[in-house]
């Protein structure tokens, strides 16, 4: 009989470790296939729909581009702390309270023009996220909480809130009835960037922070110490790393950039603080995080090839037929395969010989 | 389903791999596209479903004539936004948006495809090629208000609301006011949960208002979840709404509304394709068809269902219009004089409720 064993390597993997995202993605497509094909759609078409068409269709370059922006934002803050070990699952959360604390500002400034109105709703939307963050940051150094639990379960308190805040104080007074802000004034609203297309200031501003962020964890202190941290957490101990101050540095980061990507979110696309403003794009963003290896130019890649699935997605329910829990399922199935294909880059399959394997039983 | 989907990818494979850049340019002159936009899913047994069967219902009648798309879950925002242009890309003439959140999209992305005609569910903002229909549901809601105000034994009733919007309050009034008619000492009680479709919210504020002691409940949301609570705790029952839901709780339906779009889409559909399309104002109700009442529950008394007849057959001869004062309003003050009936403006415009509804905190 033919047994395997899993060793673990000496050291990890690069083939491996730039390989399985890209295998991840490639297997997602053939599995896929097969498993609306087996259920009666065109698996063919499905994969072809979900992964192409928004790539060969000039008129979803846009989508994508809109789409992809957030989620890099935030999957872009979210490697810096996974880097670190910290495991901020609360995105969504902050994304949401930067988006409220810069309609706050739209609100306020409501009627008002001037071009300081924007960088002060994205101060305002870093901040807001930086705070919420600042919660399990602070329960985690001081209580040891752990800050999976705590920023997840926040994210929900957080949707209550804009449920609170556009039914009673914000509530738009044109809105016959409907819990919604008012639609915010020109100057705080995101212009578009290319005429005749709904791609607006957040996007090349997205793609900026990825390439910022890549730039500081790979050439600076701050980066090496995110890097140590996480990944020896006793020799940067020794090295006089304070594991507590990197917690907050984790979270900080990471809510400050969820909180500007709800900011652009609200100042661009949707204009007004509405009751379907959560769209998941913090847990998603998870996806991206990891897809795109911790990375922050991966997270650029990530991010858009996740856009392509949700763009997709729809191109294939109107071609297709094919049903909207199909995108979820393919995104599942991504994550699921990136991190089972994960062991590949620490441990490698080997053969054990039969004989071999006797005399260890 | 399928075989249609089958047909579909027969049909429209070969045209839908060309380039949707040129798609428009060729091949519209013989059959009409026609897009729908669900904001849950057609399985939802409800209201997307009703829908869905009226998409239905339109391929039934006009066969070959007719191709017709949909996209199912979409958040109501930015994403509806895309999809009306997807579907207008993808050559629609003829696109409903069913649910009222995705006006701003409708009316943000009209004007930009000026020769396809948009219909917006239950809006309230009309444009050069944008059109509203809606249906009078507070018509339904007073029948099953009759039937409430005779059963329920605790004189209670708790109404699981989507958002407080003209629409629903509406509802809400005319099930108590009828209800009242029967009972003055019938309450009702709304909860609001800010969503159109989440099974899980549903049956906790169906399960928390149960709890306070009412034995009757209603929602204007868009699935069977608190008839399923309802049938599980043992009250005295429930309705469907948008559809018959009785395959979901046999015992506990005592009535449902049903929502048949069939007609209305199959008139806009021959007239888009007749070139005599304008932007309508429709609202209709029992008399034309558009809403209807399914099978009363056996458990109903005879003398019950005869009151619940003689609503339902009045408001079709036009003899009854709940709206009809002496109408106070929640505090008691008198909104509406003795024999005046509110015109259709105040009511879609309502925004108080008339007494016996405990308003929401």
């Amino acid at each position: 009989m033919m047994r395997f064993r899993l060793e673990k390597r000496p050291e990890p993997s690069k083939l491996m470790l730039y390989g399985t995202p890209v295998a991840a993605v490639v297997l997602t497509m053939i599995l896929g296939c097969l498993l609306f094909s087996a259920i009666g759609y065109n698996g063919l078409r499905a994969v072809q729909e979900i992964f192409f068409t928004p790539l060969t269709n000039p008129y979803k370059w846009q989508d994508l581009g809109i789409k992809a922006a957030p989620l890099i934002i935030i999957g872009t803050g979210l490697s810096v702390a996974y880097r670190a070990n910290v495991w901020n699952i609360g995105a969504e959360g902050q994304y949401i309270i930067g988006a409220l604390a810069a309609t706050s500002i739209a609100l306020l400034t409501w009627g008002m023009s001037g071009w300081w109105i924007l960088p002060l709703m994205a101060i305002a939307g870093m901040l807001g996220g930086m705070a919420y963050a600042s919660i399990p940051a602070f329960l985690k150094t001081r209580l040891n909480v752990n800050e999976i639990l705590t920023s997840l379960m926040l994210t929900y308190a957080s949707v209550q809130l804009i449920y609170y805040l556009i039914r009673g104080p914000w509530k738009d007074p044109m809105g016959i009835g409907f819990p919604q802000s008012r639609l915010f004034s020109e100057a705080a609203r995101l212009p578009n960037i290319i005429p005749g297309t709904i791609v607006h200031l957040g996007v090349p501003i997205a793609v900026i922070v990825a390439l910022i962020a890549w730039f500081v964890m790979s050439k600076t202190v701050f980066g090496y110490r995110m890097r140590v941290v996480g990944a020896a957490p006793h020799a940067a101990r020794y090295g006089g790393f304070s594991e507590n101050k990197t917690i907050w540095l984790a979270m900080l980061v990471s809510g400050g950039l969820a909180g500007l990507a709800g900011m652009l979110e609200v100042a661009g696309p949707f204009q007004r603080m509405v009751p379907g403003f959560p769209t998941n794009y913090g847990f998603t963003a998870i996806i991206v995080a990891f897809l795109g290896r911790l990375n922050p130019l991966g997270v650029i890649v990530a991010g858009v090839v996740l856009a392509i699935t949700f763009v997709g997605g729809q191109v294939a329910q109107t071609t297709i037929g094919l049903p909207d829990e199909a995108t979820g399922i393919f995104q599942a199935m991504m994550l699921f395969l990136l991190l089972a294909g994960d062991i590949l880059v620490r441990y490698r399959i080997r053969r054990i010989s039969p004989e071999a394997s006797a005399g260890a039983a | 389903m399928t075989l249609s989907r089958r047909g579909f990818i027969k049909v429209g494979g070969a045209a839908m791999t060309l380039p949707l850049l040129g798609g428009t340019a060729f091949g519209q002159a013989e059959k009409l596209k026609i897009g729908f936009i669900y904001v849950g899913s057609i399985n939802d047994n409800g209201y997307n479903y009703a829908h869905n069967q009226g998409r239905l219902y339109v391929e039934e009648n006009l066969g070959d004539a007719v191709e017709t798309m949909f996209v199912e879950n979409v958040p109501e925002g930015p994403d509806c936004e895309r999809v009306v242009r997807e579907l207008a890309q993808q050559g629609c003439k003829l696109i409903f948006a069913t649910s009222f959140g995705f006006g701003d999209s409708v009316i943000k992305v009209a004007p930009e495809f000026p020769d396809v005609a948009f219909e917006h569910a239950t809006g309230y903002m009309k444009a050069d090629n944008v059109g509203l229909y809606n249906a009078r549901f507070y018509e339904g809601r007073a029948v099953c208000g009759v039937i409430a105000g005779h059963m329920s034994k605790t004189a209670k009733a708790g109404y699981i609301g989507s958002f407080p919007i003209p629409e629903v309050v509406m509802g809400i009034n005319s099930f108590v006011l009828a209800a009242r008619q029967v009972n003055p000492e019938f309450t009702i009680t709304p909860v609001y949960i800010s969503t159109w479709n989440d099974p899980a919210k549903e049956a906790d504020a169906a399960r928390a208002m149960i709890d306070q002691g009412i034995d009757i409940v209603a929602q204007h949301t868009d699935g069977p979840a608190a008839l399923q609570v309802a049938a599980e705790r043992g009250i005295v029952g429930g309705f469907g709404q948008g559809a018959d839901m009785s395959a979901f709780a046999p015992d506990t339906q005592l009535t449902a509304i049903i929502d048949h779009w069939g007609p209305h889409y199959l008139a806009s559909a021959k007239a888009v394709i007749e070139g005599t399309w304008v932007p309508g104002d429709t609202w209709e109700g029992l008399k034309e068809d558009v809403v209807q009442m399914g099978p009363y529950n056996a458990k109903v008394p005879a003398d019950v269902v005869t009151a619940a007849e003689a609503m339902r057959t009045g408001q079709i001869d036009g003899s009854v219009h709940i709206f009809t004062g002496p109408i106070n309003d929640h505090t008691g003050t008198e909104r509406v004089a003795a024999g005046v009936t509110m015109t259709d403006a105040e009511l879609l415009s309502m925004d108080w409720y008339v007494e016996g509804v405990i308003p929401p905190a």
